[in-house]
């Protein structure tokens, strides 16, 4: 069991930085997720806490010893990869004890430890097959046993659900969260899609262009974002920006609600809508309209609401969960 | 899908010609296969049985062949201490072509597979020799071998040596040939490996790097196992290769000094062709078909299929 800590970690290819001047903390024991669109640099810092990639500058420590120089193999980590990495002409029993066959662990206790990787994970059946003979649920478990029996320190995942289909892609995520309740390992895990994030997570991590917007727990980050960008990123649908004037707070530059925020009202207060696509879900109906003076907004409704395109609406977000944001796109406190 | 296969083929031919015929198969067929059939046979099949049939005469290439002798050539053959040599020579070549040109082309691969322009310099240095003519490569190194004015010349002047004349040493001879096959070809596995090489993911490489493996433990469990289908392509070529080797000797020994640098295609030539004995080379000229028809059948057999698999 470790922390990692992180200090100025930049990381440049040619005149391209990718990375400017990081510092990160990761607790023991803790799930942080690393989160942000594509190119954000959340895989680059991963490989750079792995081993795989060395940081321009700065340091790195794995559990208060510095391995900014240690050979990935020496770092106390394994990686699970998005492509799972597995040797094809390995059998999943080979592919599981490889690192073992290679640290010359005695026999009986690299069977042994298959032996609990292939019960943890209900691989037992299938240790004698090939990569090409299981499925992408199954091929992503020998992954994660290939990292289990080198008992870690600390375990890194590379986006290992994005070659999933979207039902096993939930399944697996309910089985990593219950691997890291028994094993209580650190994980770092790295993935564009916030809804991994946020049931994941019990740390979410959220970067942009190599530098990290905010750090905090899942639904932290969902009442409190500190920047625009993490308003916009965390939360399915996405929040609603619309210019302070527009909504009577001169004082922020933007403001944004969230599309579970607003209420359809009788009358009185809140601004004319037109509908323009509605989406029913069963328990929401998620509604695309086209707002007086606000332009374009999503709106979250409840499922049974009875809701046409080109129909008109007249919707309030409420005022307690508006967040308010000044120029440089950060939150600010606003009396109300 | 295999019971209805199973069905159709059950029905009678008939049938199954009017279903061809209804779908345009046959008719494909009867456009598309005659001129490959036609060529095919007037310059192979043809050529091939015409060589097997003068096998069994004694005959010049003058006239027509009416000498008949049996198999007289072939137990002449057999018996010639030269072609005796010429085998051993060629089975020299498939091994050296296995056991060091293979394995040097493979290092080097491993170090310049990658692609950076350093690596495509060196890639285009290696693969040099390859590109140019057997004969040219033959001559050239006969000059860098010859004792008088060669390089070898220049050595030997520079340690203040007497000047050594390889090529006309009996027994070294063929070693100084074997050497200029392997620099001759080896950039051509290389590139085979190279490509192979290219094509294994990244991810497992660093997958081994995590594991702990080292650079000749990742070479030897992960990348050498991934390029098995091309190290058995690669190796059926050098053998078939080997069996071949023709261009390149004879600017270089001519077969010499006293026939102790043939393969079994310079003995065809010296002793069939520019002897006007086409009975005789015809003869070894089925012995040499023979020999490679069953190394490819057998090769495809074992290896080739269970390559495919694994």
């Amino acid at each position: 069991m470790a922390d990692v800590r992180l200090e100025g970690i930049t990381k440049r290819f040619g005149s391209l930085t990718v990375i400017p001047d990081l510092h990160l903390t990761v607790p023991d024991g803790s799930f942080t997720v690393l989160v942000g669109p594509s190119g954000c640099g959340k895989s680059t810092l991963l490989r750079i806490i792995s081993g795989l990639e060395n940081p321009s500058s700065g340091r790195i420590a794995i559990g208060g010893k510095d391995v900014t120089k240690t050979e990935p193999s020496q770092r106390g980590i394994s990686m699970v990869f998005q492509s799972y990495a597995l040797y094809p002409h390995m059998t999943v029993a080979q592919n599981i004890d490889f690192g073992l066959r290679l640290a010359k662990t005695p026999t009986v206790e690299r069977e042994a430890r298959v032996a609990e990787a292939a019960r943890i994970l209900a691989l037992d059946d299938y240790l004698d097959r090939k990569p090409a003979q299981l499925s992408g649920g199954q091929r992503q478990r020998v992954a994660i046993g290939r990292s289990i029996v080198r008992k870690p320190e600390v375990f890194l995942f590379d986006e290992p659900l994005s070659n999933l289909d979207a039902a096993l892609r939930t399944q697996m995520r309910v089985e990593l969260a219950q691997l890291h309740q028994s094993i209580d390992a650190t994980m770092i895990y790295v993935t564009h899609d916030q809804v991994e994030a946020m049931t994941l997570a019990d740390r979410i991590v959220v970067m942009n262009k190599g530098r990290i917007e905010q750090v905090g727990a899942p639904m932290d980050l969902y009442d409190r974002p500190e920047t625009v960008f993490v308003a916009g990123f965390i939360g399915s649908p996405k929040m609603n920006f619309v210019k302070g004037a527009a909504i009577g707070h001169e004082e922020a530059e933007t403001v944004g609600f969230r599309p579970e925020h607003v209420t359809v009202s009788d009358g009185g207060e809140g601004f004319e809508a037109h509908t323009k696509v509605v989406e029913t879900l069963g328990a929401d109906t998620i509604a695309y309209v086209e707002a007086d003076r606000l332009g374009e907004l999503t709106v979250r409704l409840p499922g049974h609401i009875r809701l046409k395109a080109g129909e008109t609406l007249r919707l309030a977000p409420q005022d307690e969960y508006l967040h308010f944001f000044d120029q440089n796109g950060q939150r600010m406190e606003v009396s109300r | 899908m295999a019971s209805l296969d199973a069905a159709r083929s059950s029905e009678p031919l008939s049938l199954r010609l009017r279903r061809g015929l209804g779908n345009g198969r046959v008719t494909a067929v009867l456009i598309l296969l005659p001129p490959a059939l036609i060529l095919f046979t007037l310059f192979v099949i043809l050529p091939l049985s015409e060589s097997g049939y003068y096998a069994f005469f004694n005959w010049n290439g003058y006239g027509s062949p009416t000498d008949y002798v049996g198999v007289e050539n072939f137990e002449r053959i057999v018996g010639h201490s030269i072609f005796q040599t010429a085998v051993g020579n060629t089975l020299k070549i498939v091994l050296i072509s296995l056991f060091i040109q293979m394995p040097l082309a493979l290092v080097l691969a491993l170090l310049i597979y990658r692609k950076t322009p350093t690596n495509a310099v060196f890639r285009l240095i290696f693969f040099v020799p390859y590109i140019l003519a057997e004969v040219a490569a033959g001559l050239i190194w006969s000059f860098v071998f010859d004792g008088n004015y060669g390089v070898s010349a220049s050595i030997a002047a520079a340690i203040g040596s007497e000047p050594y004349f390889l090529l006309a040493d009996r027994d070294w001879a063929f070693v100084a040939v074997m050497t200029v096959i392997v620099w001759k070809y080896f950039g051509f596995h290389m590139m085979i490996y190279i490509a192979a090489l290219q094509g294994v993911p990244e991810d497992l490489i660093e997958a081994a790097r995590i594991e702990g493996a080292s650079r000749t433990q990742i070479v030897r469990y992960v990348q050498v196992p991934q390029i098995k289908p091309a190290l058995i392509v690669s190796a059926f070529f050098a053998i078939i290769g080997a069996l071949q080797v023709f261009d390149i000797i004879i600017p270089l020994t001519n077969g010499g000094p006293s026939n102790q640098t043939h393969t079994i295609v310079t003995y065809l030539y010296t002793f069939g062709l520019t002897r006007l004995n086409i009975g005789f080379g015809s003869a070894v000229g089925v012995i040499l078909f023979i020999a490679a028809v069953t190394v490819a059948v057998f090769y495809q057999r074992f290896f080739m299929k269970r390559g495919a698999v694994a």
